[in-house]
This record gives C-alpha cells, structure tokens and sequence, in this order.
C-alpha cells in the first residue's frame, strides 16, 4: 500500500513538473503545476503530515495557482507563446546551469543530513495523529473571533474589489480636488 | 498511515470557549449595523440612498450604548479567549474614541457624497467595516488577533483612498497606500513570527513574561524592531511617512479626514498594546528606536509642512509631525513615567481627533464654495464666513498648542510624560519637541493670517452655506477642543482609568 502510494504521488511530481516546462500554453503549464503540488501533499498524508498536506493543497494549489492564472489571464496570454526567442540572452543555459547546481545542493543536503537529524523531545510530544485536532481545536476555542472575523474580512475584499472594477453608471460632473 | 487520519478513537468532548456577549456587544452591533448597510443598499433607490448614512451614523451611536453600560458595570476587566481580547477602561475609552470620529466622518461624508456621485452603499459598508477593526484592535491582547484588526481597518481604507475612480491622484493614492500598506504587513508580520517562534505564545502578555532586558535572544530582538516598523508605516512615522501626503491629497477628502485621525489613532493603541503589554521590559530596544522616529518625524512634518501650499497636504504633513509628539511619550514607556505616558498618548489621540476632525470639516464646508485646496483660496474667509473663520483659526491654534483650547493639554501632557521620565533621552526629545512646536506655528500662522488679514482673492464675497450635517461635525469638533481645554478634570480623570 504504502510503495503503490508513494510511486503514483511521485508520478504525478514527476508528470506535472515536466508538464510545466513542456506545455507552451501558459494556462496548461499552470494547471501542470498543480498536478505537482498535489502530488507532494499525497506524500504529505503518507507521512502522516495531515497539517502540512492540508497547507499544501489550501495555499499552494488553491490561492497560489489561482493567482498564477489571474496573472495569465490578465496579461492576455490566451495564445501559445512564441518560445523561440529568449527575454535574457543566453537564457537557457543559464537555466540549465542554475537547475543542475539547484539539483546539487538538495542532493547533497540530504546525503550530508541523513543520520544527523533527530526529532526532539517537543516535537515527539506532539502526536502526529493529533495534529489536525489540535489545530482544529485552537482555532475554534482560543483563536475563533479572529477565525470568524477573517470570513467578514473576505466579504469586505470582495465589496471592495468588485466596486472599484466595476464602470461607474455615469460619468462623474466635475473631478473636485 | 491512512488510517491515522480516518482513525475514530475517544476524543474528550469539545469545550467551547466561554463568549462574554456584554463586552463583545460593542463590536457585535456594529457588525450587524455593517450587514444592514449593504442589505438596505441593495433595495434602496438611487434617489433614497441618502438613508444609508443615516443608518451608518445611527449605527454607530447605537454601538456606543453598551460601551456605555459597560462602563458603568465596573472596572473589572473581561478578560476572553485565554486573554486574546481583554475589555477594560482602558479599551472602552479608545473604542469611545473612535466611534466617535467615526460618526463625524459619517456625517462629513454625507454631502460630499450625494454631490458627487459616488457609490454610497459600499462607502458607508467599508468605512463601518474599517471602524469595526479600529474598535477591535482597543481590546486585541493577541499577535493573532492584532494581525487581523489590523487587516480589518486596513483594507477597506486602501480601497476607500482609491474611492474617486476618475480621478488619477486618487488612484494614485489608492495605489501607493496599498503597495506600502502591505508591505509594511508582511515585514510586521515576519516580526510576529519570530516572537511567537522564541517565546512560543501569541498571547501577548505571555510574550511580555518571557521578554527580559539584557536577557532577549536576537531573534526577540528583531521580532521587536519589525513589529515596531509594521505600525510605524501606520502611523506615518518617518522613514516611513512617504505614502501620506500622496494618499492624503487624493482620497477623497472625508476619507483623508478618517485616515489622518482614526487609522492613526488605531496604529497608536497597537503599539500601545504591545509596548506595554508584551514589551514592557524591552525598553532597551524599542525606547532609542522611539525616541529616534519621535524626533525624526515631528521635523521632518514640520520642515515639509512649511513648504506646501496645498492645505490637504500642508495638514498631511502637519499630521505626520503630530504623529511625533504622539511617539514622544512612548519612547519613554517602560520606565519611570510610563504611567504619565499612557494617560499623555491617550489624551493626545483625543485631542486630535476632536481638532483634526474640525479642521476637515471646515476644508470641506469651504471647498464646496471655492473648488480649491489652494492655501490662498481661504484669503479673507473670516469677512464672509465669520463663524468658519473663527472656528478654523481655533482648530489651528488647538494643533499648535494655545492655551486654553485642548491642543495645549494634549502637548502639556506629553512634555510631562518626558521630562518626569529623568533620563536624558527624555529630556533631549522634550528639546526637540519644543523646537517643533515653535516651528508648527510657522505654518498654522501663516494659514490664520490668511483667514484674518489676506484679501478675498476674487472679490467673490458670497456667503457659505453649510448643510446642517457639516454644521453638526463642526459644532462636535469644535465643542470637543474647547471643552478638553477649559474642562481638563475630563482629562484628568483619564490616569485613573487607563492602566494596563
């Protein structure tokens, strides 16, 4: 059970990432990206990170795309990209280099780390188990009138936002200053 | 693994939070005011919207009840959430405070409003939305909670600033106040983070137990510097002032009214609330930090101000240099006049509400007959508009500081909170700010002598008239800065309630 998790949450990493940087419409490339991100909150679960897995999916995959395609779809890109030409010259090897020394460090760091890290004594007293209770538990006793006034700040945002995107019905008579 | 997640095994049983409904009553009424605000809009007439900022300012008296009833039912603080939001005398009073701006803002707001097709619904929902935050950050005793009133009074005042769509400089100033706001939140809030990462509580008096002079890691340190920077930006202090004249200058100008007064005042209590609950034996990092912005900021507003010939952003920077004297005594918090401090920085919030306010009202009620924020568009004001000009000459010389209006308590109070303080950091601020004050009255002067001396620029002699929800703000105002200056017993009786 626990391998057949692990290869498909690995495979759809995998997939996802490679999609990122092979799709050429920006949109697609995107929503590539949230295959990743899934895909390492099910590596999460298995390890029984339930927090950080809900973290994962909530921040990374929901707000941070979200605001990925935004962008996209306010710059206007709804066309595949000419990709021939490059921004910065000599842009892809520098890429290339910079993606191999990325791959060096992280390689290294974990070869390096393993057998050094240990969990301490704070951490073993949290049971992994308990995790998403606890949270569960503080926001709704000990933190729930901030919890209950951030849902109030949302509606504000959104009052606000659709107010100053919208026309105005007619024009103004005169700008006072 | 899975089943860890799915697991089903005995929990204690959920225990919810005690929620004393009395002292949440204030904020609760209010929430419900904003509600009906944006529910009465939806079924309005263009032509009946005007009801709207009666239901705001109605509203707004109506949270003021219980604040009321809480007063009179004791001292005792009500302490909530494992002490995140505390209602005490303290917090009463600075809810008191900017319920009561807020009415005036509602009540300046409402002519320039209908006369200038704006949309009025959602302006009274974010301004009640933003005093809603300003009332909840008197009790916040929290980082968590802090964060989110902070966010709350915020966020509809970026969108307020850029309120005038039409209008480049608004956005302008819708822009820039944004951009800088949230920056600002983000450094703040990584200060959060390292204090509640080296003391483990966001509580903030759980922070002030673990916090020590000579004894702070340096993370603590840090966590200090960046929250301090967080709500400078709040209450434009130099270096972080750069937005406020821009943003002042183009909001519409009720809103320049609310942002120079209550959002400022809102900043002043954060800080209070953390200095003296979380940091108070942090004075050896925050006091040379203070001391240093009080100083910086009270001058450089004040050498600005002498410079500008627009009157929004002449009081633009005149509020920064206030804002300084507003600093000065919490640079000396902490030590032996911190008492003397707290009640000074309280009585100037008022002070200034009650002056600045006025003042808007008067540039309000004067710009609806001369159509400029030209210094010299108020030549000759007193000839035609005896009461405007006598009214504004007295909010100017409140703001400076001239016996017996309410300016000259505020800044006797703070000079006292100072110089009883016996270090020399103390005394050197008190130097400085007597420098300023004299320098201030090279620009509120020149304003007076315009007011009683200049020629009416275009002959144009025509009396103002005010509507009567003006006239109601400037008679608040004005009754306000008179009374806290003959009546200062009012003052007074302040030491005795705010402690912390």
């Amino acid at each position: 059970m626990q391998l057949i998790v692990f290869i498909v949450a690995t495979l759809m990493v995998l997939v996802g990432a490679v999609g990122v940087i092979v799709r050429k419409h920006p949109v697609h490339a995107a929503l590539s990206l949230i295959l990743t991100l899934f895909g390492i909150a099910v590596h999460f679960v298995a390890l029984e990170a339930n927090f950080l897995a809900a973290v994962q999916v909530i921040v990374y995959a929901g707000a941070i795309v979200v605001l990925f395609l935004f962008v996209i779809m306010l710059l206007g890109v709804d066309a595949s990209e000419d990709l021939r030409t490059d921004p910065i010259t000599a842009q892809r090897p520098l890429g290339a280099i910079v993606a191999v020394a990325i791959l060096a460090l992280v390689g290294t760091s974990i070869i390096v780390s393993r057998g050094i890290l240990k969990v301490t004594a704070a951490g073993k007293a949290v049971k992994a188990a308990n995790n998403l209770r606890d949270l569960a538990r503080s926001i709704f006793s000990d933190y729930v009138f901030a919890f209950e006034l951030t849902s109030v700040l949302l509606v504000i945002a959104v009052v606000g936002t659709v107010l100053l995107a919208r026309k105005l019905p007619k024009p103004e008579p005169a700008v006072k200053s | 693994m899975l089943s860890t997640l799915l697991a089903s095994d005995v929990v204690a049983p959920f225990s919810s939070p005690k929620i004393d409904y009395h002292a949440l009553a204030p904020e609760l009424v209010l929430a419900g005011v904003i509600v009906a605000v944006l529910l009465a809009d939806l079924f309005l007439e263009e032509s009946k919207k005007w009801v709207l900022s009666t239901i705001a300012g109605f509203g707004l008296l109506a949270a003021f009840i219980p604040i009321v009833t809480l007063a009179v039912s004791g001292h005792r603080a009500r302490s909530m959430f494992g002490g995140a939001y505390v209602v005490d005398t303290y917090s009463l009073l600075v809810k008191g405070i900017f319920l009561l701006a807020g009415y005036v803002v509602v009540l300046l707001s409402q002519n320039y409003l209908e006369e200038g097709d704006y949309y009025q619904g959602e302006y009274y929902f974010l301004l009640l939305s933003s005093i809603l935050g300003m009332v909840m950050m008197g009790s916040s005793r929290d980082l968590v909670t802090i964060f989110v009133s902070l966010e709350f009074l915020s966020i509809p005042a970026y969108m307020l600033a850029a309120w005038r769509k039409r209008d480049l400089k608004s956005n302008e100033a819708g822009t820039k106040y944004y951009l800088l706001g949230v920056f600002a939140s983000a450094v703040m809030l990584y200060g959060m983070s390292l204090l509640y990462g080296d003391t483990g509580t966001t509580i903030l008096k759980g922070i002030g137990a673990k916090l020590q002079n000579g004894s702070m890691s340096p993370v603590a340190v840090l966590g200090i510097v960046f929250v301090i920077i967080g709500f400078a930006f709040k209450v434009s202090a130099v270096p972080f002032h750069n937005w406020a004249p821009d943003t002042y200058q183009g909001a519409p100008t009720p809103i320049t009214a609310f942002l120079s007064v209550a959002s400022k005042a809102a900043g002043f209590v954060a800080l209070i609330n953390l200095i003296y609950v979380a940091f108070p034996h942090g004075g050896d990092v925050f006091q040379p930090m203070i001391g240093v912005m009080a100083a910086s900021t009270m001058t450089l507003g004040n050498v600005m101000a002498l410079r500008q010939t627009n009157i929004v952003r002449m009081l633009a920077y005149s509020s920064i240099s206030q804002g300084g004297f507003i600093l000065m005594p919490l640079a000396v918090a902490g030590g032996k006049s911190s008492g003397n401090a707290l009640t000074a920085i309280v009585t100037y919030l008022a002070v200034y509400a009650a002056t600045n306010l006025g003042l808007f009202a008067v540039i309000i009620a004067v710009s609806r007959k001369t159509r400029s924020g030209e210094v010299s568009s108020w030549g000759g004001l007193f000839s035609y508009a005896p009461l405007l000009g006598v009214l504004a000459t007295a909010f100017l010389a409140s703001l400076a500081g001239i016996p017996p209006l309410g300016g000259w308590v505020a800044k006797f109070g703070a000079f006292r909170a100072v110089i009883t303080s016996g270090t020399n950091w103390g005394y050197a601020l008190a130097i400085v700010g007597a420098v300023n004050s004299v320098i201030a009255f090279g620009y509120y002067g020149s304003l007076m002598r315009e007011i009683w001396m200049k020629p009416v620029p275009d002959g144009d002699t025509a009396p103002i008239r005010t509507p009567s929800s003006l006239n109601a703000a400037l008679m608040i105002c004005g009754g306000a800065t008179l009374a806290l200056g003959v009546v200062p017993g009012i003052i007074l009786r302040f030491s005795d309630i705010i402690k912390l």
